[in-house]
């Protein structure tokens, strides 16, 4: 008895330390997920917010982005836009700030290929987001590059892709 | 002298019976058998039978905005995906066999190799009118001939009656299809 309840305890360390591990140590996958999920988090605003809020709130999610940031929008039935550096981004999310009340960005499909170098990657999204007042989501499939760039991950490409062409 | 054997009451019996239907004769089996349940429901819904809730009305009239369904992955188990058949389509690329939470919901209308077009809103396969019943709305569609891939399938919606700006289709490759629909 003494025994089974040792190789138990033996076990349970062993999976807290490994836990541990992982939790001290996340791999740029997991890295790049959080930093995924922060966007997500930054992009999406209540109603009601004063406008240093919206301010704070668009700063929040243009640090996402590298310096020179390259974004390319093409969805069917609208004409095709590219943001370029992290001030165009500011600015978007100041205006998507000011002409909706509320919006509601998640990413919940997310597949993460690191390059070997471990210093790039490339995330396929999709990304989902709810309007205020409209009834429809919007769902869109995208493609994100990250670079490492002084330790820590940061988007400096992100396009659309059209799922079905 | 006689002896008279006094039985539970009826009020006992019948707590006995309830106990009987809502945990079993023993306990412990049932506990094992509600845990193995529950696994095998957990995994078929999570891999198998993926449920879905559809958003939007781009599959009306055949299926109405908000209505449930579930994507069986097994469909094409042993044999390809068939025209007319609705299908899963994932808007990420594929990652193993992790389902996605997201998909489009469409109908297969060009198999690989077709020629697929929209001329005042039939559909025209190599040149050949489709036969839609499932299309019920009026429809003034028109789109230059895409020539499918060996791995690609054409995919549209029912609603042809909204604009088509408005309306996602398109082909795509064979593994974007998650699965079929159940009804």
């Amino acid at each position: 008895m003494v025994k089974w309840l040792r190789l138990l305890l033996l076990v349970i360390v062993v999976a807290l330390g490994a836990w541990a591990w992982v939790a001290l140590h996340p791999s740029p996958e997991r890295l790049i997920r959080r930093q995924l999920e922060g966007v997500a988090r930054a992009a999406s605003f209540g109603p009601g917010q004063g406008y240093l809020a919206k301010l704070a709130g668009a700063q929040r999610l243009a640090d996402f982005f590298s310096t020179n940031i390259e974004v390319h929008i093409d969805v069917p039935g609208h004409q095709g836009h590219t943001l370029a550096g992290r001030e165009e981004i500011q600015q978007a999310a100041l205006a998507s700030r000011a002409s909706v009340q509320s919006l509601t960005v998640t990413f919940p499909d997310v597949t993460v290929i690191v390059d070997s170098d471990q210093e790039s990657a490339v995330a396929d999204l999709t990304l989902q987001a709810r309007v205020s007042g409209e009834q429809e989501m919007v769902v869109q499939e995208m493609k994100a590059t990250l670079r490492k760039i002084n330790g820590q991950w940061l988007i400096v490409k992100v396009e659309t892709v059209r799922t079905l062409r | 002298m006689t002896e008279t054997h006094i039985g539970p009451g009826p009020a006992r019996r019948f707590g006995s019976r309830l106990r009987i239907l809502a945990i079993g004769r023993n306990p412990k089996t049932t506990l094992i058998r509600a845990a193995v349940l529950a696994a095998v429901c957990l995994a078929v819904f999570k891999w198998v039978l993926l449920p879905v809730r559809v958003q939007g009305i781009s599959m009306a009239p055949t299926y109405a905005d908000h209505s449930v369904n579930f994507v069986n992955r097994l469909a094409y188990r042993w044999h390809g995906p068939r025209r007319g058949d609705v299908v899963g389509i994932r808007t990420t690329p594929p990652d193993g066999w992790s389902a996605p939470h997201i998909m489009y919901f469409k109908r297969i209308i060009g198999l690989p190799g077709e020629s697929i077009s929209f001329v005042d809103g039939r559909v025209l396969v190599n040149g050949q009118t489709l036969e839609e019943p499932y299309e019920k709305g009026p429809c003034d569609w028109n789109a230059a001939p895409v020539t499918l891939g060996p791995d690609e399938y054409f995919f549209v919606g029912d609603n042809r009656s909204m604009p088509k700006e408005q309306h996602f289709f398109g082909k795509a490759e064979r593994n974007r299809i998650v699965g079929k629909a159940l009804w």
